[in-house]
């Protein structure tokens, strides 16, 4: 059931009208001549709504940086002869992030939980609170190689305040509200002509959209989601861990890149007055020093460890501790890995292996 | 196979000492800056600290800069050197400003890696003296280029061609905070990703960025050009699974990634201590 | 597609957002002890006066700002009164900046962090304590709940091993506790030097000095670095204790200490959260916990 139909005119126009109050955040075109296609999107701040390439294929970058910034300031600290000061540091910029595709909306669903869930992280929580967001319905895989079907993250119902289905070539969008918010930014009965309610016509064009959609949209495991953990809690002895690792430089690149990757160090930046700020900064666990501890012990020195630590997570540990998707299957690992590691094509394997090794051991 | 040197700035961080362990308590650091062969554009970055130069002339005495004063002083506690060490004369001058500087730090890829003065190393020295120096190469004595610590022990290293002036005025405040300074012990792609950047590898270059120390805020593949290696090589891991995804996944033979290291002297045999 | 959730699911407003969990509380350092060459004994108070309030086996992160910030297990136990010890080894930038202090100077903690060992659980039982090298910093909270709650307790048993004599934690009270009747408290060292009077080995050696235990009866608390859990854990195994009556504390990196952060994680467990102690029979699920 959709709540509204808006042309692209219309849209545009309630976008610059959220401006006045907020910030706008959302994908990009820019030209990329030596890339196949030769553009690439980015989320960024604009100024004007016709700025956004709202029918974007991905964003480079996942949206995690609008919540979770690379690196922030969580307090700012003075000290004086063995005394100090501290205070936190809040954000709260109202920030509408226009533009999230559905996998995303469910990577923010997870940062969402780890960040609320047993200890309050204001700073992120803040951020969280004063952004609105508007999501952005795929109505076919946006690139070679996404496995959201199978993560079943390539719809989403929840976690934003609109969101939007681009029902025809005529750039016309179905809407569907998710929150008070979103209702009166793009209330119907304020009809302008270019926002109206949905007559019988937009609904049967949405149900041949999800239609087509289903069909658009293939597996690319050879096992769905909910056995994931099964097969994960078979191959911890996997040869696999440490032969892939081999090939692997520790560069955390998969990790920073991954939406739901929320990990982060913490450490003081001083200035040269004895004032300071303590940093947050996206940290990876397939950095080598991840688990070192002080006294030099490194609880996982093997890049195989490693990598089997990041797969665990992804594939079942994130979902156990949360209920929620510890991967969204957006890729991006794999497209950020230099070194052509693939998580679709190591849980292939994995798959393949635990087959090979019959019924349960 | 590849041979593996650990050629990554050997001596990067190793104590967890702080920087200024050696001075007398409540005095300012005094600081010298010396170049060997090279540029000399490392002790010129430091000049360029604009907006931090005031507050770090203001915290430390500065007792011997070329590039910066005229007047001399040999009592140093922290003595920053870049350029590598090519000509005989260049070794005497650095085994005596290990005498003199009670805390050496190598500044650069020359000093720290031999940098592009390496270069040289392969060719035939009769034939590089000639086009260097001319008819009067016979006064000019050189030998092969190599890092400051194939000859004394070096306490700290800020690789980069030229040092990062960030990471330059990081070391300062751990001198002046009591606290150990450290190399990241992460790659260039770390920063890059946090940048927000396209990797380079999607617009078809072959970046050094994997396997090279970061600290350098990425700031090459910021400009859409792939990163050559001027911080040195981050692990032996990394160089060995460089080249054998070079070799694997992009048909890049063993010699060419060499060629590529050989640039700033990140893998260079003959730079080893 | 799934049924349609009318709420968005945007995290609750729960507070106000002029607080940072990541706050520390200034603490005054009150005394600072040498213990060994590298480990000293800081006495804390926090500067609000309140009580710490931990559990024994539970840890703060301490802060000097400028350096960052380290996790430390609390050295003291809860009934000794709002004044609390911490035991730290001079290993890393933070710590070392620690052993600059002075008393008088501030510091800041955040916790108790983790869970503890559930003492009301240990109400009742004869105890067995088995710590090694600096994990005695750990186990003293503990030790010294069950000397100050002395009726609660049957039998008590104390095994510690060291690398070598100058390297013993808490000397003078290692001391006192085996003069005590009534703990049982026995000393070894890997390498010992012509000062030492005592037994020399690793710890697994002391448990022939132990008596008869009362399987059913014991408790039995483990803290040591990682490669002393295999060895100890055989020997306690065959002891016939159910493994039910073993708590092992293990280190890892804490980082944010509210698990967040992802750096002390052991398989799929936050240690920072669900640990630093854990049932023994929880603990062998995790690979990466005792290898």
């Amino acid at each position: 059931m959709l709540d509204g139909i808006i042309s692209h005119q219309e849209l545009l126009r309630r976008i610059d009208a959220l401006r006045v109050e907020r910030r706008l955040i959302g994908p990009v075109a820019r030209v990329e001549p030596e890339c196949m296609p030769p553009v690439r999107y980015f989320y960024q701040p604009v100024e004007r709504a016709d700025e956004l390439a709202l029918d974007f294929t991905y964003c480079v970058q996942s949206p995690k940086a609008v919540l979770l910034p690379p690196a922030e300031p969580l307090l700012r600290f003075d000290r004086e002869s063995g005394k100090f000061r501290a205070g936190p540091v809040i954000d709260h910029t109202p920030t509408a992030l226009i533009g999230v595709h559905p996998c995303d909306v469910h990577a923010i669903e997870l940062l969402d939980a780890v960040f609320s869930n047993g200890n309050a992280d204001g700073h992120y929580l803040a951020r969280r609170r004063s952004l609105f967001i508007v999501a952005v319905d795929c109505p076919e895989p946006c690139t070679e190689g996404v496995f959201c079907r199978d993560m079943e993250t390539h719809e989403t119902d929840r976690g934003f305040d609109v969101i939007l289905y681009r029902l025809d070539a005529d750039r016309r969008y179905g809407v569907v509200f998710a929150s008070d918010a979103g209702r009166a930014w793009l209330n119907p009965s304020l009809s302008s002509g270019g926002m109206r309610t949905p007559n019988s016509d937009d609904e049967r064009t949405f149900i041949r959209y999800r239609q087509n959609k289903e069909r658009a949209f293939e597996p690319r495991l050879p096992m769905p989601r909910r056995e994931l953990p099964e097969m994960m809690a078979r191959s911890y002895d996997s040869l696999l861990w440490e032969a892939t690792a081999q090939r692997c430089y520790s560069c955390g690149s998969c990790n920073l890149a991954c939406p739901t990757c929320y990990c982060f160090d913490i450490r003081d930046e001083n200035e040269l007055n004895g004032g300071g700020c303590r940093l947050r900064e996206w940290d990876a666990c397939m950095a080598r020093d991840f688990a070192l501890v002080a006294g030099g012990h490194n609880f996982r020195a093997k890049p195989g460890q490693r990598l089997r630590h990041r797969l665990y997570r992804k594939a079942a540990w994130i979902e156990a501790q949360t209920g929620l998707h510890g991967c969204v299957g957006c890729a991006r690992c794999d497209r950020a890995c230099t070194a052509k590691i693939s998580i679709v094509e190591m849980l292939g394997q994995l798959a393949e292996e635990v087959q090979h090794a019959g019924t349960r051991p | 196979m590849i041979p593996v040197f650990d050629t990554s700035c050997p001596v990067a961080g190793r104590s967890g000492e702080p920087v200024g362990a050696k001075l007398a308590a409540g005095t300012r650091p005094r600081i010298a800056i010396f170049s060997l062969t090279g540029c000399e554009g490392c002790s010129l970055a430091i000049l360029e600290l604009e907006n931090e130069l005031l507050d770090v002339l203001g915290a430390v005495d500065i007792v011997n800069f070329r590039e910066g004063m005229s007047e001399r002083d040999w009592n140093i506690d922290i003595g920053f050197v870049d350029g590598a060490v090519s000509t005989p004369h260049d070794e005497a001058q650095l085994r005596r400003l290990r005498e003199c500087c009670k805390t050496l730090v190598a500044i650069g890829s020359c000093a720290c890696l031999g940098g592009v003065n390496t270069l040289k190393n392969a060719q035939p020295q009769n034939e590089y003296r000639g086009y260097v120096y001319g008819e009067a190469a016979r006064h000019f004595p050189t030998a092969d280029a190599r890092p400051l610590s194939a000859f004394v022990p070096i306490d700290h290293e800020l690789p980069g061609c030229p040092l990062v002036r960030e990471e330059f005025l990081r070391f300062v405040k751990c001198l002046l905070g009591g606290r150990p300074f450290r190399l990241p012990s992460y790659p260039v792609c770390v920063e890059c990703k946090r940048r927000g950047n396209l990797c380079s590898y999607e617009r078809g270059q072959i970046c050094l960025g994997p396997l090279t120390r970061g600290g350098c805020d990425a700031i090459c593949p910021s400009y859409g050009r792939a990163c050559d290696g001027c911080r040195g090589v981050v692990s032996n891991e990394a160089l060995k699974a460089f080249g054998r995804n070079m070799r694997t996944q992009y048909d890049v033979s063993l010699s060419d990634v060499l060629e590529r290291l050989r640039l700033f002297g990140a893998f260079q045999e003959s730079a080893l201590p | 597609m799934r049924a349609r959730d009318p709420e968005t699911r945007r995290p609750a407003d729960t507070t106000d957002f002029p607080y940072s969990i990541y706050l520390p509380e200034a603490a005054r350092v009150l005394n600072v002890n040498p213990m060994t060459e590298l480990d000293s004994l800081f006495e804390l108070e926090l500067e609000s006066g309140r009580a710490l309030g931990h559990a024994p086996g539970q840890f703060v992160q301490v802060s000097v700002f400028g350096f960052g910030e380290c996790p430390i297990s609390i050295s003291s136990s809860p009934t000794r009164g709002p004044r609390f010890e911490l035991s730290i080894r001079r290993v890393g930038e933070v710590t070392n900046a620690l052993h600059r202090l002075r008393s008088g100077d501030s510091v800041g903690i955040r916790g108790p962090l983790g869970h503890g060992f559930d003492v009301r659980e240990l109400h009742g039982h004869d105890m067995l304590v088995i710590a090694g090298g600096c994990a005695l910093a750990p186990a003293r909270s503990l030790i010294q709940y069950v000397l100050d709650e002395r009726q609660r307790f049957g039998s008590f048993h104390v095994l510690y091993g060291a690398r070598s004599p100058n390297e013993l934690l808490f000397r003078d009270e290692l001391a006192r506790w085996g003069q005590r009747d009534d703990v049982h408290c026995h000393v070894i060292v890997d390498h010992a030097d012509e000062s030492w009077r005592g037994r020399a080995g690793v710890v697994t050696k002391l448990f022939d000095e132990l008596p008869e235990l009362d399987r059913e009866r014991t408790m039995v608390a483990v803290i040591g670095p990682p490669i002393m859990f295999r060895f100890v854990m055989l020997e306690v195994l065959a002891l016939g204790i159910p493994q039910n009556h073993v708590y092992c504390s293990i280190e890892r990196r804490m980082k944010c200490g509210i698990g967040k952060c992802g750096h002390c994680q052991a398989n799929d467990v936050y240690v920072c959260m669900e640990g630093p102690v854990f049932k023994y029979g929880r603990l062998k699920a995790l690979r990466e916990a005792i290898e």
